[in-house]
């Protein structure tokens, strides 16, 4: 077991910098997801982590190891590909035998270990099959079993989940969550879905353009996102911006729509997020379940309109436009509401998020 | 919190401001790479870029006919000129023409019907797709021998069977006579290389999606809209590989008429592969036919161009290091 | 028109004759007799005697069939017999030479080609597919220039180099196909698993380019069988002639004894075409391999 740190680690492919210098450090025994969306740069991140392709800059330590020369086979880590990468002419026992095979184990205590990794998979009667006589779980299981049967330091994991169908897809998630607390191993899990990043990791790095954005606990990453990417891309339905200008009239702060004039004034506190702003203008930032929906005017609350209704069950979303922009709020399903209605919108104060409307960052009290 | 402050809008950090690496340390940086290609790279150099230099250095020179090398004499561009300037050059150039065309364009067309023909699933599908191309797969010296035989003046069993059908009045010699031997020879061409168009246009015709035609069915399209709308499109790209491979094959081609005629009779069947060969190898004129063989490099070159365009279509670059 | 769909319950109207299928049917029933008539004309005359093949109106089924022409081909100890026994033996010896020496060259650079991005890469690989264009005859002064100079004219050394390197392009080429079809997680896989670059090479991507392999194998084998100019440029002694070269000198020496001649060709196509049978699947894979992208 072992930590991993990333200092200023750079890998670009001529002027497409995939990797632009990112750190972060993976404590010991700690499960972090790498998040963004595709082409962000999270499948180089662990391929450079892996060691391989080679980096352009910066270093990798594993352990107590700089691992920036190293081979992939000398770093102690496993990995877990997202088409498996199962070796197509093995059968499953071979898939799993191959990496002890590759550090000369003998026979028996290979077929020892590739035994105990099948049981604790559920796929000892499957050690006969060919990759391809497998179902998408079954792959899933014997790549996952490749990884673990060595025991190494790291496990590294590149959308292990995204082949599977929904249902299976829940299901591997909490088995994989369940490895990681027995083991006490340490992760670092690739995906492009922000609900398995937010529902599996102890922390998550967001990406974005080859760039760390943020990297916390998915509570911290929830509760304050340090600028709008990060906001739009956690959470579901996504928190919910409207671009707008900051008014002042003496003491009293509020925000403007430039579109539709409506003022909506700002607590004490907001006011002076506001007022940080470089240019005059915020992103006022809301998740759907912090809005309170109103058939009449309200004082502080926002005309809109409602665009579209979509009952899920326990809770029906609405959503409405409010200066342009669409906006997410979760009702009561007893609610009866229809699209074209006029509605007006009130935010909670407490839990509203400001950005800079120029450098789309989270603006702070001054 | 630990926050990356700024990244995702401010302009790009340190990663921007690295210099971009020099061609000299990529190679070194690859040197690895060049090791797997090595082998194949010195038996390439060895057995073309020398021949290649040594050709043009040929073709500079009046050379004895033994090729004995220290006696050869500087003419400059003279070999040049008595190639561009004899008529048998501008004849056979003509039948280097029509031969290369005609060929390509008859095996192309059987081909095409032939892929189209066989598209449909029915029984022994396979097994007559296997017959149609055994002539491909055979030495072009076996069509040869079989042809000539074919075509024999006395005893060939194509004279004999336009005979007794009533098209001639006696057996026609088809090789030795300068109006129909270039004719008889694209026949035994087109006989043994048009179900490699066949092949390909086949393979081409599996990347058409189904769905389309249902779909210009479903629009009312009858069968040869849905061939011309749906399918021509679709069949471009092989189709053009397929007639730059057949062109280049034709006009290297030596086999068929350097067996069956020889280039003759009087010149009548060469083209200019053939003439080459007997030019150097008949006639020990290494100079001339150097020269000779300089300018079908030029020519080739710009044939290798287009080849080279059809066939790297689509070799983009991949993951990998 | 209205689109009847196929579900509708017609009893009574007739299905249309579909002309197109008719006339696919009759198109591929001219190209069969095309293709198999010179072919069986071939055999049937190899089963006449020389007699019984030159005549006029010709015997268009042979009146007294018989193997003659073929044991003597076969009788290692009549001159014929012996001549064209050696002459099989050398097509054969070379073109598995050939084959083997080039399978080993190509996998490395094609595998290169695939998976590396080094500079020179692109001219290189222009290069090598360029090669692939010019025919024989170019070649040819030079290349005997330089086998005199070596010291391999009249040797089988001097056709198997030759043989290499216009196979080269092509399986270098063809191989390149099939390695960028192996994803490159596999050796990744392989490298964290604990293998080094070559060892994931060698004991993962080989083994699955096996197909390839065997594709670019019967090619080789096919053309170097083949082949005739270089041959016939090369080769001036009996002893080392390959097939297409022998049976020519062969039958010109005499009067030609066409029977005896399309018995010999007959026999030259047999491993050929037995070979394209059995691997056909793996030799139309190659020929239509990069040309057609999926
Ligand atoms: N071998 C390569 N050559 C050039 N660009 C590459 C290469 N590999 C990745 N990239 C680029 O780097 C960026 C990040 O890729 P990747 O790490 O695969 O993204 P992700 O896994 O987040 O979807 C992409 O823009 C991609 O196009
Ligand atoms: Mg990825």
């Amino acid at each position: 077991m072992a930590e991993v740190v990333l200092k200023d680690v750079v890998k670009n492919y001529g002027n497409v910098y995939a990797v632009n210098n990112v750190s972060f450090t993976v404590e010991h025994g700690e499960f972090v997801a790498l998040v963004g969306p595709s082409g962000c740069g999270k499948t180089t991140t662990l391929n450079l982590i892996a060691g391989l392709i080679p980096m352009s800059g910066g270093d990798i330590a594993i352990g107590d190891r700089i691992v920036n020369d190293l081979d992939p086979k000398d770093r102690d880590i496993a990995m877990v590909f997202q088409n498996y990468a199962l070796y197509p002419n093995k059968s499953v026992f071979k898939n799993l035998a191959f990496p002890l095979q590759m550090r000369k184990l003998p026979k028996e205590e290979i077929a020892r270990k590739v035994n105990d990794a099948a049981k604790l998979l559920d796929i000892t009667h499957l050690l006969d099959r060919k990759p391809r006589e497998l179902s998408g779980g079954q792959q899933q299981r014997v790549a996952l079993g490749r990884a673990l049967v060595r025991d190494p330091a790291v496990f590294l994991m590149d959308e292990p989940l995204s082949n599977l169908d929904a249902k299976l897809r829940v299901q591997m998630r909490s088995e994989i969550k369940r490895f990681h607390h027995n083991l006490n191993a340490t992760v670092v899990y690739v995906t492009h879905d922000q609900l398995e990043a937010v529902t599996m990791a102890d922390k998550m790095a967001v990406m974005n353009g080859g760039l760390l954005q943020q990297y916390d606990s998915p509570a911290n990453v929830f509760a304050h996102p340090v600028n709008t990417f990060v906001a739009s891309f956690v959470g579901s339905p996504a928190m919910s911006l409207i671009p707008l200008d900051v008014a002042t009239q003496g003491t009293e702060t509020s925000l403007r729509s430039p579109e539709e004039g409506w003022e909506l004034p700002l607590s004490p506190m907001n006011a002076r997020k506001a007022n940080a702003s470089s240019n005059g203008k915020v992103v006022l930032g809301a998740r759907h379940s912090t809005l309170k929906l109103h058939r009449q005017a309200v004082p502080g609350a926002v005309p809109g309109k409602v665009y579209t209704v979509e009952p899920t069950g326990d809770v029906t979303f609405a959503q409405v436009f409010i200066s342009g922009a669409v906006v997410n709020i979760s009702l009561d399903p007893s609610v009866v509401i229809a699209p074209d209605e006029k509605v007006w919108v009130e935010f909670d104060q407490e839990r509203m998020h400001l950005f800079d409307g120029q450098t789309t960052m989270a603006l702070q009290a001054a | 919190m630990s926050i990356a402050t700024g990244r995702a809008t401010a302009p790009l950090a340190a990663g921007t401001t690295r210099k971009r690496a020099g061609i000299l340390s990529r190679i070194i940086a690859h040197r690895t790479d060049y090791l797997y290609v090595l082998p194949a790279l010195i038996v390439m150099l060895v057995v073309i870029a020398f021949p290649i230099y040594y050709t043009i250095e040929l073709s500079f020179f009046r050379t004895p006919p033994n090729l004995q090398m220290r006696d050869k004499i500087w003419t400059g561009l003279s070999n040049y000129s008595t190639v561009l300037n004899s008529s048998v050059f501008h004849e056979v150039t003509i039948q280097t023409i029509i031969w290369t065309i005609a060929s390509t364009v008859f095996a192309f067309l059987l081909g095409l019907g032939a892929a189209l023909a066989l598209h449909r699933e029915f029984a022994g599908r396979g097994l007559l797709r296997a017959l149609l191309l055994i002539p491909y797969v055979i030495s072009a010296v076996a069509a040869s021998y079989v042809w000539k035989w074919l075509y024999h003046s006395d005893f060939g069993v194509i004279g004999a069977i336009s005979v007794a059908l009533g098209i001639t009045d006696e057996p026609i010699n088809f090789l030795d006579n300068r109006q129909t031997v270039l004719a008889s020879l694209i026949v035994v061409n087109i006989w043994k290389e048009f179900s490699f168009a066949m092949v390909m246009l086949m393979a081409g015709l599996q990347t058409v999606p189904d769905q389309l035609h249902r779909a210009a069915q479903v629009d009312g399209a009858n069968t040869w809209d849905r061939f011309w709308h749906v399918t021509v499109p679709h069949l471009k790209g092989v189709s053009m590989v397929t007639i730059l491979l057949l062109m280049v094959a034709n006009f290297n081609s030596f086999i068929i008429p350097f067996v069956m005629t020889g280039g003759g009779p009087a010149d009548a069947s060469h083209i200019w592969i053939t003439h080459i060969y007997q030019l150097a190898f008949g006639r020990q004129q290494w100079g001339v036919a150097s020269a000779y063989a300089v300018i079908l490099f030029i020519v080739m070159m710009t044939f290798g161009y287009f080849y080279v365009k059809a066939l790297t279509r689509g070799d983009e670059t991949r993951a990998g290091d | 028109m209205a689109v009847i769909s196929e579900t509708a319950i017609r009893p009574v109207v007739r299905k249309p004759i579909d002309w197109w299928r008719w006339a696919g049917r009759a198109f591929l029933t001219f190209l069969l007799l095309f293709t198999v008539l010179p072919m069986a004309w071939m055999v049937l005359t190899s089963v006449k005697s020389q007699f019984a093949a030159m005549q006029y109106p010709p015997q268009w089924w042979p009146a007294e069939p018989t193997l003659n022409n073929y044991f003597k081909l076969l009788d290692p100890n009549s001159r014929v017999g012996q001549d064209f026994l050696r002459y099989f033996w050398n097509s054969f010896y070379v073109s598995l030479v050939t084959t083997i020496l080039g399978v080993v060259v190509a996998v490395p650079a094609a595998y290169a080609f695939s998976r590396f991005r080094f500079p020179g890469r692109n001219f290189m690989f222009f290069a090598v597919l360029v090669r692939n264009m010019f025919p024989a005859v170019v070649f040819l002064m030079p290349l005997f220039l330089l086998m005199r100079w070596m010291g391999l004219v009249n040797t089988h050394g001097s056709l198997i180099l030759t043989y290499l390197t216009f196979g080269l392009p092509l399986s270098i080429w063809l191989l390149k196909g099939f390695y960028d079809n192996i994803p490159i997680q596999l050796e990744q896989a392989a490298r964290i698993d604990g293998a080094t670059r070559f060892q994931a090479f060698l004991l993962i991507v080989m083994p699955l380019s096996t197909p390839g392999i065997i594709a670019t194998s019967i090619f080789s084998f096919i053309g170097a069988w083949n082949e005739y100019v270089y041959a016939y440029t090369f080769l001036s002694r009996d002893s080392q002639m390959t097939l297409p070269v022998g049976i020519q000198r062969f039958f010109t020496e005499f009067a030609t004894d066409w029977p005896g001649l399309m018995a010999a060709t007959f026999m030259m196509s047999v491993p050929v075409v037995v070979l394209f049978l059995v691997l056909q699947k793996y030799f139309v894979r190659a020929l239509t391999e990069g040309a057609v992208k999926h």
